[in-house]
């Protein structure tokens, strides 16, 4: 049985998720802490870690901010903008992108700032979303990999220290550069804040013809380098409250596009509008966890008190883990293609990274899929 | 000539991969599968499969799962966790499983290990061994996955397991697991001194330095999880700076 | 091609299996021995006590079945682990009569000891990699394998053969160990193919495709 969260709808597979002995998730109450939490000492704080790391004479870009042109960072960029610092945009284009997702780069850009987008050779990319959802049951391994890898490259390239992240999944820690000693980056961080599952870029050498030089993309730089130029970094979510809708609705006036409707497995219209293929990434968290997008979501939103646990428990119902046939309108089939993978070749994939233990299945063991070849989990709430 | 071999370690609760210091402060990490496929890909030695839990929930071992994960696994595949029957052995193997741990079982049965033994062989029976250093100076033995003292000696013990047919030991260091700072050497030292069958040293693996000196110490093997699973090092790693060393080891095919 | 696995009681039959699904072939679990004439290549498996396993081959018609198999069909036969050491004449493990020990199935001319009694001082069982290195250059066998390659071993009973031609392979473990035996009737390795990676499908592919003897 899958224990559910008394507050939120977060059932405790979750990686990296403690419940106490009230039930309560660590996520909730890592939440109740944030009303405890000085923004303005915080704030002072990130203005003091800020004017130690920013261009002394306006010679280079004061701080390197990762983005996607999502509304996280279209908001970060705004507040950068607001604080005075003169940012360098870096992106690591994503793996399939939307139509949406590129007018949403295009209307960063606009906000005024400077941006390097870093393009990874498409034909390897397409092999390593087909070996990370083959291996790990992850599609968006190399998209991970990218967002960590190439910010931390611009930075050394273009001799910028500082990168301001957004939000932190570990809410209490605001990044090495906030620490009194050692605070460059390293590879230990991107182990533990990639999401990496394990799987190193060493080990794609030699899959599928890959050869290290088709990997630079994702080679993250020595630690002799970080040391030379001193990257360091800080996630703005510790300094000021983070809020994923708020951000939503500053980045919206600020030009974002949204979805014309709510984006399929999500709850929402205003998020993961970049890449086609985040669709499926879900839907094997779903697989593997026993919740999707939709619960991520509903979950966040139940914190904040603007659904009730019950209507959480609803939307989360009829929205969550619903098989990906298309996501942001493009077919499933569509998406596969350049993986050069079927649809039941991914059907099969699905089924061998399934948890079964959290989901009805026959009395042969075989899983229970309606006619739209989704999943029913054995408890959706506690008993 | 027999090489040493390097033994990622997974540890398994329930429905996720887990990652632990001291045996406490358990950290769900992900799911097992992509790691079992991972280590395949990587055509690691062995893999060592041990689920934490069932010993405390009394359930026989997941058959289903275990036969899901040997089927990605053309490497040896060592499975452990509440198995107290020989019926629970003959299903794990039937399942895909190569040899099965035995640890808190054997507190309370020991002639289980005879048993096993003379069914299905010496080489299947893995007899593993939880310790924490105690007053003396020496090390007490712990069950339920070091919930509980039995205060058995870890010397004796082993020597016990071993003339009743175990056909390797496992030993762990509670007190250093997790913690990536080194092997218990002084710990591997008396054991692999006492008894004639390969030791497997498991608890403390923080980097290459500390797989070579265990082995200097007279372990057969390294069993290692946090290590693998959070810095960039990998078994591949392992074994090229352990054949640096001086130390044999497999080179894959 | 039809590739049976000797299903009489024992042994881990789920590895095997996969690995030779892992090469395209699906195995059939043969637990009749008056099925066995209905395979092309027979797989036998062990894991446990010589002595048991006999007993269960004898029980079970299984003994006399694959001789006959074996002598007047010709059928290719490969031997695992204990499945090997079952091809000898006789062995010492688990019998009642520690001189003559308990009677194989006397496949392969030889008999199987404990590994101390051949002047092995080192740990034992023998677990783990060993390199194995092959007796003669055009033994099909190991075809497309490297002399020296490691496959994985798990054992404390050796095969010592009567006729040093039907050793096709050795590791040392303080002492030179058949890894491989084979007189052209049947063909048996000490290690276990199917967890010795990549190599052991190679070698599992050779005994699927090798001329029939």
């Amino acid at each position: 049985m899958l224990t559910y969260c008394k507050k939120c709808v977060m059932p405790d597979t979750k990686p990296d998720l403690n419940f106490d002995e009230m039930g309560v998730c660590s996520a909730c109450r890592s939440y109740e802490r944030r009303k405890e939490i000085d923004w303005d000492a915080r704030h002072e704080e990130l203005m003091v870690i800020l004017e130690k790391y920013r261009s002394s004479d306006g010679s280079n870009w004061d701080c390197i901010v990762p983005v996607s042109g999502g509304k996280d960072s279209t908001y970060q960029v705004i507040r950068m903008l607001q604080l005075g610092l003169n940012p360098l945009c870096v992106t690591s284009t994503t793996c399939d992108l939307s139509s949406i997702g590129r007018q949403n780069i295009e209307n960063l850009k606009q906000l005024g700032v400077d941006f390097v987008e870093v393009s990874p050779n498409p034909l390897v990319r397409a092999k390593l979303n087909r070996i990370g959802l083959n291996l790990v049951g992850d599609i968006s391994w190399p998209e991970h990999v990218g967002i960590f890898t190439i910010p931390v490259r611009a930075a050394i390239q273009f001799n910028v220290p500082l990168i301001v992240w957004g939000e932190n999944s570990q809410d209490e820690y605001g990044g090495p550069a906030a620490a009194a000693e050692d605070n460059v980056l390293n590879r230990r961080w991107l182990e533990e804040f990639g999401g990496l599952l394990g799987m190193r870029v060493v080990d794609l050498i030699g899959q599928e013809g890959i050869e290290k030089k088709h990997l630079l993309h994702y080679t993250y730089p020595t630690d002799t380098e970080l040391a030379r130029v001193g990257v360091t970094g800080l996630f703005l979510g510790h300094y000021l409250p983070w809020d994923g809708l708020s951000n939503a609705l500053i980045a919206q006036a600020n030009g974002f596009n949204t979805y014309q409707k709510v984006v399929e497995g999500s709850m929402v219209n205003y998020e993961n509008l970049d890449n086609h293929q985040t669709g499926i990434h879900d839907y094997f968290k779903f697989l593997k966890f026993g919740f999707g997008r939709a619960t991520d979501l509903a979950c966040l939103h139940i914190r904040r008190g603007r659904i009730t646990r019950t209507d959480g428990l609803d939307i989360v119902n009829r929205l969550d883990g619903k098989f990906p046939w298309e996501y942001l309108g493009k077919s499933l089939e569509s998406i596969l293609e350049p993986l050069d993978m079927t649809v039941s070749e991914f059907v099969s994939i699905c089924d061998s990274f399934t948890n079964k233990k959290i989901f009805q299945r026959y009395a042969n063991g075989d899983l229970i899929k309606d006619k739209n070849g989704n999943l029913t989990k054995i408890n959706c709430d506690n008993l | 000539m027999l090489k040493v071999r390097v033994i990622p370690t997974l540890l398994w609760k329930q429905f996720s991969l887990v990652k632990g210091e001291g045996f406490n402060s358990w950290r769900s990490v992900g799911s097992v599968l992509p790691a079992i496929k991972l280590y395949n890909q990587r055509d690691v030695d062995e893999l060592i499969l041990v689920d934490i839990t069932s010993n405390k929930s009394g359930n026989e071992p997941d058959y289903d799962s275990v036969a899901e994960y040997a089927r990605e696994c053309f490497v040896p595949f060592t499975v452990g966790g509440g198995v107290n029957d020989i019926q629970h052995v003959q299903k794990l193997l039937r399942a895909g499983a190569d040899k099965v741990c035995i640890n808190t079982s054997a507190y309370q049965r020991p002639e289980l290990i005879n048993e096993i033994a003379r069914r299905h062989g010496a080489q299947c029976v893995v007899a593993s061994i939880d310790v924490k250093k105690n007053a003396g100076g020496g090390w007490n033995c712990y069950s339920y996955s070091g919930a509980h003292d039995t205060s058995q000696e870890v010397c004796m013990w082993a020597k016990e397991l071993e003339n009743r047919g175990a056909g390797e030991i496992l030993i762990t260091s509670i007190d250093k697991d997790g913690k990536m700072q080194g092997y218990d050497l002084e710990l591997i030292s008396a054991v692999t001194s006492l008894v004639n069958i390969p030791v497997i040293a498991s608890g403390g693996a923080g980097n290459y330095e500390h797989m070579i000196q265990v082995i200097e110490s007279g372990a057969s093997a390294v069993a290692a999880a946090s290590i693998f699973h959070f810095t960039e090092q990998t078994p591949a790693g392992a074994k090229k700076a352990l054949s640096e060393a001086g130390v044999s080891v497999r080179v894959g095919y | 091609m039809k590739v049976g696995i000797i299903d009489y009681g024992v042994g881990n039959l789920g590895s095997i299996a996969r690995a030779l699904e892992s090469l395209g072939v699906t195995p059939v679990l043969v637990d009749n021995a008056m099925n066995l004439h209905t395979q092309d290549r027979l797989i036998l498996p062990g894991v446990g006590n010589f002595t048991d396993c006999m007993h269960l081959l004898d029980k079970g018609g299984w003994t006399s079945a694959l001789r006959e198999e074996v002598i007047t069909h010709n059928r290719p036969l490969l031997g695992i682990c204990l499945g090997m050491q079952l091809l000898a004449d006789s062995s010492t493990e688990g019998a009642n009569d520690a001189e003559h020990g308990t009677k194989g199935l006397g496949l392969v001319h030889g008999r199987v000891m404990h590994l101390s009694k051949l002047g092995c001082n080192f740990r034992i069982p023998h677990v783990g990699w060993n390199s194995v290195s092959s007796t003669s250059g055009d033994n099909h066998l190991f075809q497309r394998i490297p002399d020296g390659t490691d496959f994985y071993f798990v054992h404390s009973y050796v095969f010592v053969a009567q006729k040093n031609c039907d050793v096709l392979a050795t590791t040392d473990y303080g002492t030179p160990v058949a890894a491989a035996v084979g007189n052209g009737l049947v063909w048996g390795t000490q290690f276990h193919p199917e967890k010795s990676s990549r190599a052991g499908i190679q070698l599992l592919s050779n005994f699927l495709t090798g001329p029939i003897c």
